[in-house]
C-alpha cells in the first residue's frame, strides 16, 4: 500500500468541495464551530472582562470545536460513505486506501484550521483576546490535534452501526472535550481531583496545553519546546492508537447481516 | 494471453463457503460471462477479483498480478461496475466525472466518457435525478474512465431501457475488440448469449458448466413448440414431448429442424395444424433452465 502526495491532495480536495456542499456539515461543523468558538469567549469578555477569562473561555471552547469539526464530523462523513457504498467506489479507482482516508483527514483538518482561524481572527477584532505569543506552536496545537483527532474519529466509525447514530454515537466525547477543557465552565472543580488528571489525558487536553503555552505570556523557546514536549507526546500515543485501531478494525463496507 | 486466471478460488465468510473450487480464465479482448442464480457466489468471486476480498485458497491472477497483495496496480489497469455502490447524489453528472478523472492516471476527456455512455444530455443533471438504468450508465462511464485493460461488469444493464442496453451492448464489444478483457455476470441470459464467447454456470458456489457458448449451446436439445391440437393427446405425437405447458408442447430434441419437419408432416396427413409453432435452437436459458431443474448431465457438464 503506498501513499501518494498527488492522490492524497486530489481527494483532500475533493472532500473539500463536498464539505462546503454538505449542509449537515455546514449547520454543524462550521455553525457550531464559529458560533461557540466566538460567542462563548465574546460572552465572557462582555460580562467579566480581562485577557486571562477571555483566554480561558477561549481554550475551553477550542478543545470542543475541534471535536466538532474533526472526530464527529469525520465519523458520520466516513460512516454514511461506508454505508452508501462511496468508500467502495473510491477504492475501486487506482487511490490507494491510506489516500482515501488520509485525503479526507486532509481536508478536515485544513477545514478545522480555517475555522479556527476565523475563531481567532473575530476574537482578537472583538475581545481583549491578545495574539498568541508563538503563534506558530498555536498553529502546531491545531493541526496536530486536529489530525490525531481526526485519525480516532476515523476509528471510531468501527464502533458505529449505521449513518443514523453516528452524530448521536459522537456527541459523547464533545461533552466530555468540553468538561475537560473547562469549556463548559469549570466543572472540574466540583469533581474530585483524579477525574482532571485523568481527563488531562484526552487529545484535547493535549491540544489546550499546547496552545495554552502558545500563548502563555513569558517564555523562551527553550521552555516552549519543553511545555510542549508533554501534551505532544500525548498525542503521538493517540495517533498511534487511532492508526493501529484504523488498521484493525475500520470496515470500507456495511456489515452484511 | 491470459488476462485473468482463477484456479481452485474457494471463498467462505464465517463458516459459509459462498464459492469452492472455481476456476476459469479470461484472454484479452475476450467477454466471460460468469452465470448464475442469486447467491450462487458470482460476485464474490468478482470480488476477490478485483482486490475487495482475499481468496481462502486457490490462486487468482489479474495480468499477472494478485490483486489482494498488489491491488493499487491491478485496479490501476482495471475497471469495476460494481453491482452496488453510491454515488455522491448532489453532485452533477459531469462533476462526477470529473472527480474520477482525477481518481486514475490517463482518464479518458469527459465528454468521451459521457458520450460513451449515452449521457451527453445528462451532463448537468444532479446525480440523485437519474433514474437506475441512468446511474447503471454513469457507472459505466467511470469503469471505463481510465482505459482499462481488465473490465469487470457486475450485472451492467440492470435497470436500463431497452435502447440503453443495446449501446451498453455496443460499448462492451468495442472495448473487447480493442483488446480489454471483460468479465460479465448477469441475469440477462440473452446479453450473455450475444456477448460472451465462453461462459461459466455457478451454481451453489461452484462452476456446474462451462466453456465456449456456441459450442455448449450446439450441443444442447433444442426446442419445438405449439399449441397441442384439439383431440390429440402429446402420446400420439411422433416426437417424445418434454413437457406441456397450458395447451403448448413442448418438445425437446438434438434437431429441432428435423423434428418440426415430421410434426408438421405427421400433422398434415391428418389435416391438422400445428399453431403457434416456434422451432430454435438450444438457448442459454434453456441450459440454465435445465441445471437449475437438476437435469445436468453432471455436476459438473464440462463442454470445452
Amino acid at each position: 500500500m503506498s501513499v501518494s502526495a498527488r492522490d492524497l491532495a486530489v481527494v483532500a480536495r475533493f472532500g473539500g468541495r463536498l464539505y462546503w456542499r454538505d449542509k449537515v456539515a455546514l449547520s454543524t461543523s462550521v455553525t457550531l464551530s464559529l458560533g461557540l468558538g466566538i460567542g462563548m469567549p465574546l460572552l465572557t469578555d462582555r460580562l467579566r472582562g480581562g485577557a486571562e477569562a477571555v483566554l480561558d473561555a477561549h481554550l475551553g471552547v477550542l478543545a470542543m470545536i475541534v471535536v466538532i469539526a474533526t472526530f464527529n464530523q469525520i465519523a458520520v462523513t466516513l460512516t454514511a460513505r461506508r454505508d452508501q457504498l462511496l468508500l467502495k467506489r473510491m477504492r475501486s479507482t487506482g487511490l490507494s486506501d491510506r489516500d482515501v482516508l488520509g485525503g479526507e483527514i486532509g481536508n478536515l483538518v485544513v477545514q478545522t484550521t480555517l475555522l479556527t482561524a476565523v475563531v481567532s481572527v473575530a476574537l482578537y477584532a472583538t475581545t481583549g483576546l491578545p495574539v498568541p505569543r508563538d503563534p506558530l506552536l498555536y498553529l502546531v496545537a491545531v493541526v496536530a490535534g486536529a489530525t490525531v483527532l481526526c485519525l480516532l474519529g476515523t476509528a471510531f466509525t468501527a464502533a458505529v452501526p449505521r449513518t443514523e447514530v453516528a452524530g448521536v454515537m459522537t456527541l459523547p466525547f464533545f461533552f466530555l472535550a468540553g468538561a475537560a477543557s473547562g469549556g463548559f465552565g469549570p466543572l472540574l472543580e466540583m469533581l474530585p481531583g483524579w477525574v482532571g488528571t485523568v481527563l488531562g489525558f484526552l487529545p484535547t487536553g493535549a491540544v489546550v496545553d499546547l496552545a495554552r503555552t502558545a500563548y502563555a505570556a513569558d517564555g523562551t523557546l527553550a521552555g516552549d519546546l519543553q511545555a510542549a514536549a508533554a501534551p505532544l507526546l500525548v498525542l503521538a500515543g493517540w495517533a498511534l492508537l487511532g492508526v493501529f485501531a484504523i488498521g484493525r478494525w475500520f470496515r470500507w463496507e456495511p456489515r452484511r447481516s | 494471453m491470459t488476462a485473468i486466471e482463477v484456479d481452485g478460488l474457494v471463498k467462505g465468510y464465517g463458516g459459509f463457503e459462498a464459492v469452492r473450487d472455481v476456476s476459469f480464465s479470461v484472454g484479452e479482448g475476450e467477454v466471460f460471462a460468469l452465470l448464475g442464480r442469486n447467491g450462487a457466489g458470482k460476485t464474490t468471486t468478482v470480488e476477490v477479483l478485483a482486490g475487495f476480498r482475499r481468496a481462502d485458497s486457490g490462486t487468482v491472477r489479474v495480468l499477472g498480478l494478485d490483486p489482494a497483495r498488489d491491488r493499487v496496480r491491478v485496479r490501476r489497469r482495471t475497471g469495476i461496475m460494481l453491482q452496488e455502490a453510491g454515488f455522491f447524489p448532489d453532485l452533477t453528472v459531469a462533476q462526477t466525472v470529473d472527480a474520477w478523472r482525477d481518481f486514475v492516471a490517463a482518464p479518458r476527456p469527459r465528454d468521451e466518457a459521457l458520450g460513451l455512455a449515452g449521457l451527453d444530455a445528462k451532463a448537468g443533471t444532479r446525480v440523485r435525478q437519474l433514474s437506475g438504468g441512468e446511474k447503471r450508465r454513469l457507472d459505466l462511464a467511470l469503469a471505463v474512465l481510465s482505459r482499462p485493460d481488465v473490465l469487470f461488469l457486475d450485472e451492467p444493464t440492470t435497470g436500463m431501457d431497452p435502447e440503453a442496453r443495446k449501446n451498453t451492448w455496443e460499448v462492451i464489444r468495442g472495448l473487447a475488440g480493442q483488446g480489454t478483457a471483460i468479465l460479465l455476470t448477469t441475469h440477462y441470459l440473452d446479453e450473455a448469449q450475444r456477448l460472451a464467447a465462453n461462459m461459466a454456470i455457478m451454481d451453489g458456489g461452484r462452476v456446474v458448466a462451462s466453456g465456449g457458448m456456441a459450442e455448449t449451446l450446439a450441443a444442447r436439445a433444442g426446442r419445438v413448440a405449439f399449441e397441442l391440437p384439439a383431440g390429440v393427446a402429446p402420446e400420439d405425437l411422433p416426437v417424445p414431448v418434454a413437457s406441456v405447458e397450458g395447451r403448448t408442447a413442448v418438445c425437446r430434441v438434438e434437431d429441432p429442424d428435423l423434428a418440426a419437419q415430421t410434426l408438421l408432416g405427421w400433422a398434415g396427413e391428418r389435416g391438422l395444424r400445428l399453431r403457434g409453432l416456434e422451432v430454435r435452437t438450444a438457448t442459454l436459458e434453456d441450459l440454465f433452465l435445465d441445471l437449475a431443474a437438476g437435469e445436468g448431465t453432471s455436476p459438473k457438464a464440462e463442454v470445452a
